[in-house]
């Protein structure tokens, strides 16, 4: 409840949020802050110009002035108008790549905090929401910085020509500008009630675009591009595509057919302003003897001056839109750290491997799940064991690991290393204690040898070499075009290599072989790999767990067979505990499982019973 | 891509370019154009109606002065304006809801093209990334297909604002200077109109030139932009924004990597070629075009002021020809501007067709499979071999069988053996290199594809599941039997669960089109494509690795199915869980994409130097006691 408050009260208001981001820029790049001054300046002057090159040239032609007066003065407004549009042109072309380059700052940030932030962060609905809010923000260079420059720019040509309109006109009677004033605001705030339409139907309209985005991209994957002609679902496609389209359509008509309300008024306010100062001026000129040349300027200036309020308005409203998104972004990049980092203490790395876990009274409850995942649990792993994790779908087993390895911290309980509470550790040396394979690994898509060792600079080839050999990829590596130095994957560079499955597999045990951590933790590490791979990562298991201490969470248990320790997990428990003998002997949960699996593989057995 | 720019692409080329660009979105999206049409047409002409009128009200000003003549003017130009603001906005509306959706109209010609290319070509890395080439010149600069709506509005406002223009400044040259004005009765004389004429071609020609040519720099650094944004949206987007990447990120701290790989991508950088020629001659084109067309505001304020002050005209009519005249100016260089704007579009329509004229090369024959009531398809592989395109290994060598009808087959071996390239081109998702595959003795390709690919049942390795409801997702069908889904479902085991479901097979899966749906596991996922695949009811079922996310007891429960969910099909069975051959007639041993052995489990496991002995004692030493 406490957090919907605070999203819906943006943290920084407009003033704040436009400070920041020019103090961004300034520290970025200044140019972008001096760009923003000759654009304002140039538009100011360039509108000066075009507003009285008309009349002071028509006033020479209407009182007959000489004839030399008359092209020194069109020679002069024409240069000056000239070289201002020279200026336009040529600063617009600069624009966008200073403030491009403060955006990818931002996105630098905005990264950064995504790519560090404490685990429950990533997985907490609100702040993903945020995150994803604070990306689009910033990827887009017309979206935050551009935006704020742009109105900085338009605000202050607005301002300049509001005040020397107000300068021009002020020789007029005030109800003139007072009635442009009235019928402009009032145009522009009917108006925007109208077209708050669209904002209270959005969730509607991106109901239809994310329905007719996913039917148009189906296309691009290849996975289901086989399922898609085998069991012919073109139609399928098609008619959810037709039926999006449709009603979107029908969206777009309800809405134009009440967006049409706002030019109507707009239409009926013109007029009447217009009305009003013709009647003014003309008046004017019956009584008084206005000249045509006045005349003018004073009706373009009025109407000028309209355009300045409106200005001012629309760029107002326009700031407050974009401060809402930048306090996103910056909301986000303060977002709370319910772990300690560099403030922690340090993890003491004085005793080779002699690392204790231990999770005592243990409980984890995702937020507003019903029940515990992980229940009351307690688990020492000993410096050095081989530890099995086993159990079905569902039993906790992903959870447990994530709060081992410190990615989550319990709900009830401790997790302690040697005797102390994790959390008052810097998580970041903690994390450096594991070498990990997860069940969702990734592989970046930088070279071969970066990717085992993940890092740039400081590569041990020899070491990259012996973890490939080790995790069985050497004869791949052989093959492919530039060796070690090969891309991996080819989403950017064009030359890369796609791993399958079981090579990306390999890969990643490679990477945790680099690592050399203390704590050894594979999560399911073989279901992409075929049997002979498979057997050969158990064969070899000993060789690269020697002298650490492992964690192996599978549910096939041939693998249990090499560790010390096997607990059996079941709702979040464990519910038997032993070797694999000992839980065979105890004929409970275990054995069932075993028994379940090596059915097939007796020998004569199952063939009949199938 | 060098080399292509520099033939360039002749006139009539580029016309034909985008009226196929106009006719592809046209057939999308009907009445679009029309819209487009009628706004900016509109658009182009309703400045006119004040111009016109408000210069009667000067001229009247600076005239005559009749008072009842003025405020009769004045209420005509009111009710003129409304008139025609009333019509626009009229237009609007229309063009607003013809044009709404049509970035999805372009996306779907794209994504129909896929639909429609044969397998391979989808399989094929450069098909993706000519797709994303044509996206990104979609998306970042506006290039390409979409362009033409860009051209149609502003060719249309252009070519009416010229009309419009003309109709109101050619009094400009018809009305004289009055012979008493001297020296200056010399601007009556024709060649004045034609220098004047002149000066407007010639910089409303001018003034485009210079900008195409500062926006030819985009075209020349695009293929430099390609490689950065390919760097900057992978390492700047796509890997914060994956949240499978959450644990290893932090487990191996890649920050500081995707960082250092984010900056080499260094859009705009000081020292890129687009930044440097934006600073340089870029922006000199700019600033030179600009130039130009204010050149031309002062070669008709001196044309016009002049024959007004020699006494041609009134006040009010200077007014009316510099407004027209520079319309008519700023409607030739829009106009001009565009069509260059096209040469320079067609560069990036020719990939835009290159990728949708990716032709369909799979000969498709006539034949029809006739529907056997029993069944009877017999498929033969004879000496097949397979190379992947653009490879040189083989993936299957000479590879020769006959399937049995009715048959249980298990497929084994190794990763990167054959397996599922023995699959695909069983299906037909590939020609063989070498050989041919016979269906009761004929060629396939001799049958009609679609007819073809319907005797086979397929749940791949990594198959997919859409985010539409149960029932839709099992038939591949928007209508479907009800009864036979559900059935189905029970038949695969998904019985349980789907009782539970509050919709039952109406309820969506997954949560993007709807917050009661499902989200189905790995396993439970699985089963539904199990499913998916009973529904078909195929001569042929093939299963690749079925039961990778199940554990094992759910995997024990498909197992003990089997039987039901094989019934009278010829059955095909991949699996890395060799215990699942033990309930197969027959067994393929794959290696290195050769079928290297052949029989029953009984039989291959006595071989002792076989594969098969091999792949099974590895995995069931762990299971014997």
């Amino acid at each position: 409840m406490k957090k919907k408050k605070q999203t819906e009260r943006p943290k920084y208001n407009m003033l704040q949020n436009t400070a920041y981001i020019i103090g961004l820029s300034w520290k970025v790049r200044k140019s972008v802050v001096f760009i923003c001054l000759a654009t304002a300046g140039v538009a100011v002057a360039t509108n000066l110009v075009e507003l009285f090159f008309a009349p002071v040239v028509l006033g020479k032609v209407e009182v007959a002035a000489k004839f030399k007066d008359l092209v020194v003065a069109i020679l002069v407004f024409a240069a000056a108008l000239m070289v201002l549009a020279a200026l336009k042109a040529y600063i617009e072309q600069n624009t966008r790549p200073g403030r491009s380059r403060v955006n990818q700052h931002m996105l630098k940030m905005v990264n950064r905090k995504a790519f560090v932030t404490s685990y429950p962060n990533v997985e907490n609905p609100s702040s993903l929401n945020m995150f994803e809010r604070a990306v689009r923000t910033v990827i887009y260079d017309y979206a935050s910085v551009g935006a704020v420059w742009d109105i900085l720019a338009k605000l202050s040509e607005n301002i300049v020509g509001l005040i020397v309109y107000v300068m021009i006109l002020s020789t007029l009677d005030p109800i003139l500008m007072a009635v442009t004033t009235l019928t402009t605001v009032l145009a522009f705030v009917l108006t925007r009630r109208i077209y708050n339409w669209g904002f209270l139907h959005r969730e509607e309209k991106s109901g239809y675009n994310r329905r007719m985005t996913y039917a148009c991209q189906r296309g691009s994957d290849v996975a289901l591009a086989k399922d898609i002609r085998i069991f012919r679902m073109r139609p399928w496609l098609e008619e959810f595509y037709q039926e999006a389209m449709r009603q979107f359509k029908a969206f777009a008509l309800r809405r134009e057919t009440i967006y049409i309300r706002a030019d109507f008024l707009d239409i009926v306010l013109l007029l009447l302003r217009n009305g009003f100062a013709y009647a003014y001026l003309i008046t004017m000129a019956l009584k008084e003897g206005l000249p045509a040349s006045e005349f003018l300027l004073y009706f373009t200036a009025l109407n000028g001056f309209s355009t300045w309020i409106s200005g001012i308005l629309t760029n107002v409203l326009m700031l407050h839109r974009t401060s809402l998104e930048i306090s996103v972004v910056r909301e986000f990049l303060e977002l709370s750290e319910p772990f300690l980092f560099e403030e922690g203490k340090p993890v003491t790395k004085d005793r080779l491997g002699a690392y204790e876990i231990q999770l005592k009274d243990v409980s984890y409850r995702y937020p507003g799940a019903q029940k515990d995942t992980i229940h009351n649990l307690n688990l020492t792993i000993r410096p050095g064991e081989k530890l099995a994790v086993v159990g079905l779908n569902g039993a906790g087993k992903t959870t447990l690991v994530k709060l081992i390895c410190g990615f989550l911290d319990p709900t009830e309980g401790t997790v302690l290393l040697n005797g102390e509470d994790i959390r008052q550790f810097n998580r970041r040396e903690y994390y450096e204690l594991f070498s990990a394979v997860f069940q969702q690994f990734s592989t970046l898509e930088i070279t071969l040898a970066e990717n085992v060792a993940q890092s740039i600079d400081e590569i041990d080839m020899e070491r990259v070499k012996q973890c490939i050999e080790k995790a069985g990829l050497t004869e791949r590596v052989a093959r492919m075009p530039k060796g070690y130095d090969t891309y991996i994957g080819r989403k950017v560079y064009e030359d890369g290599v796609e791993l399958s499955g079981g090579e990306t597999q390999r890969l990643m045990l490679a990477r945790a072989l680099y690592k050399d951590g203390k704590v050894i933790v594979l999560d399911e590490p073989t279901a992409a790999l075929d049997p002979v791979a498979e057997n050969d990562i158990y064969l070899k298991y000993n060789e690269m767990t020697a002298g650490r201490t492992s964690v192996y969470i599978s549910h096939r248990l041939a693998s249990t067979r090499f560790c010390d320790r096997i607990i059996f997990l079941a709702e979040g428990q464990i519910t038997e505990e032993g070797t694999h003998e000992s839980l065979m002997r105890l004929d409970g949960k275990y054995a069932d499982l075993f028994r379940v699996q090596s059915k097939y593989y007796q020998e004569g057995g199952a063939a009949d019973e199938a | 891509m060098k080399h292509k720019n520099q033939d360039k692409i002749s006139v009539i080329t580029v016309l034909k370019m985008h009226w196929r660009a106009f006719k592809l979105l046209d057939r999308e999206a009907p009445l679009m154009f029309l819209g487009s049409f009628l706004h900016e047409s509109m658009n182009a002409l309703t400045p006119y109606v004040n111009v016109y009128f408000s210069a009667l009200i000067i001229n009247e000003l600076a005239g005559d002065r009749n008072p009842e003549k003025l405020w009769k003017l004045v209420l005509i130009t009111l009710i003129a304006n409304a008139v025609a603001a009333l019509i626009k906005a009229g237009a609007k509306c229309f063009k607003n809801w013809k044009h709404e959706g049509g970035w999805w109209q372009r996306e779907k010609i794209y994504g129909d093209k896929l639909l429609s290319l044969d397998y391979c070509d989808v399989d094929d890395q450069r098909t993706h990334n000519l797709r994303s080439q044509v996206s990104q010149n979609d998306n970042l600069s506006q290039w390409g297909l979409y362009r033409i709506k860009i051209f149609f509005d502003q060719l249309t406002l252009s070519v009416f604002k010229i009309i419009g223009a003309v109709a109101l400044s050619v009094s400009l040259f018809t009305l004289k200077v009055p012979e008493g004005a001297g020296v200056f009765t010399v601007l009556n004389h024709p060649l004045f109109l034609l220098g004047m004429v002149l000066a407007l071609l010639c910089v409303t020609w001018l003034a485009p030139a210079c900008s195409t040519k500062a926006g030819s720099y985009w075209v020349k650094t695009a293929e430099d932009m390609k490689q950065r944004n390919r760097i900057s949206y992978f390492f700047g987007e796509e890997v914060s924004r994956d949240r499978n990447r959450d644990l290893d990120m932090r487990m191996y701290s890649q920050q500081d990597i995707c960082e250092r790989y984010y900056d080499t991508a260094d859009i705009f950088g000081k020292k890129t070629a687009i930044v440097k020629a934006a600073a340089g001659p870029m922006g000199a084109w700019s600033a030179l075009s600009a130039v130009f067309s204010t050149l031309l505001t002062g070669i008709i304020y001196l044309f016009v002021c002049l024959k007004a002050w020699a006494g041609a005209f009134g006040v009010g009519s200077v007014t009316q020809y510099i407004a027209s005249v520079t319309a008519l100016a700023q409607g030739l260089a829009m106009l001009l501007k565009n069509l260059g704007e096209m040469r320079n579009n067609a560069e990036f329509l020719k990939i835009t067709y290159e990728y949708l004229d990716i032709p369909n090369k799979m000969y498709q024959g006539s034949l029809t499979t006739e529907k056997r009531v029993d069944r009877d398809y017999e498929v033969e592989f004879r000496d097949v071999s397979f190379k992947y395109p653009n490879t040189d290994t083989y993936a299957l060598r000479h590879v020769s069988m006959k399937f049995k009808i009715g048959q249980r087959l298990a497929i084994v071996g190794m990763n990167g053996s054959g397996k599922t390239t023995f699959i695909k081109l069983l299906c037909r998702l590939y020609d063989p290199t070498e050989g041919e595959i016979l269906l009761n003795g004929i060629n396939i390709r001799k049958y009609q594809y679609d007819e073809y690919m319907s005797i086979f049942s397929v749940v791949f390795q990594d198959f997919k599941l859409l985010a539409l409801p149960l029932g839709e997702n099992v038939a591949c069908s928007k209508d479907y039997d009800r009864e036979k889904v559900t059935e189905c479902l029970i038949k695969a085991g998904f019985g349980e669960k789907l009782k539970k479901m509050q919709d039952g097979i109406d309820t969506y899966l997954y949560k993007e089109f709807s917050n009661t749906g499902v989200s189905v596991s790995g396993g439970e996922a699985q089963i539904i494509a199990i499913a998916r695949a009973l529904y078909h009811d195929a001569p042929f079922m093939i299963l690749d690795e079925p039961t990778a996310a199940l554990d094992p007891i759910a995997e024990a429960e498909v197992y003990a199915r089997f039987n039901e969910i094989a019934s009278d099909k010829t059955t095909i069975y991949i699996s890395h869980r060799l215990s699942s051959c033990r309930f197969c007639d027959e067994i393929l041993v794959f290696d290195n994409g050769r079928i290297v052995q052949q029989g029953n489990h009984d039989t291959l496991v006595a071989v002792e130097d076989g594969k098969y002995h091999q792949l099974w004692h590895a995995q069931a030493q762990y299971y014997q006691k």
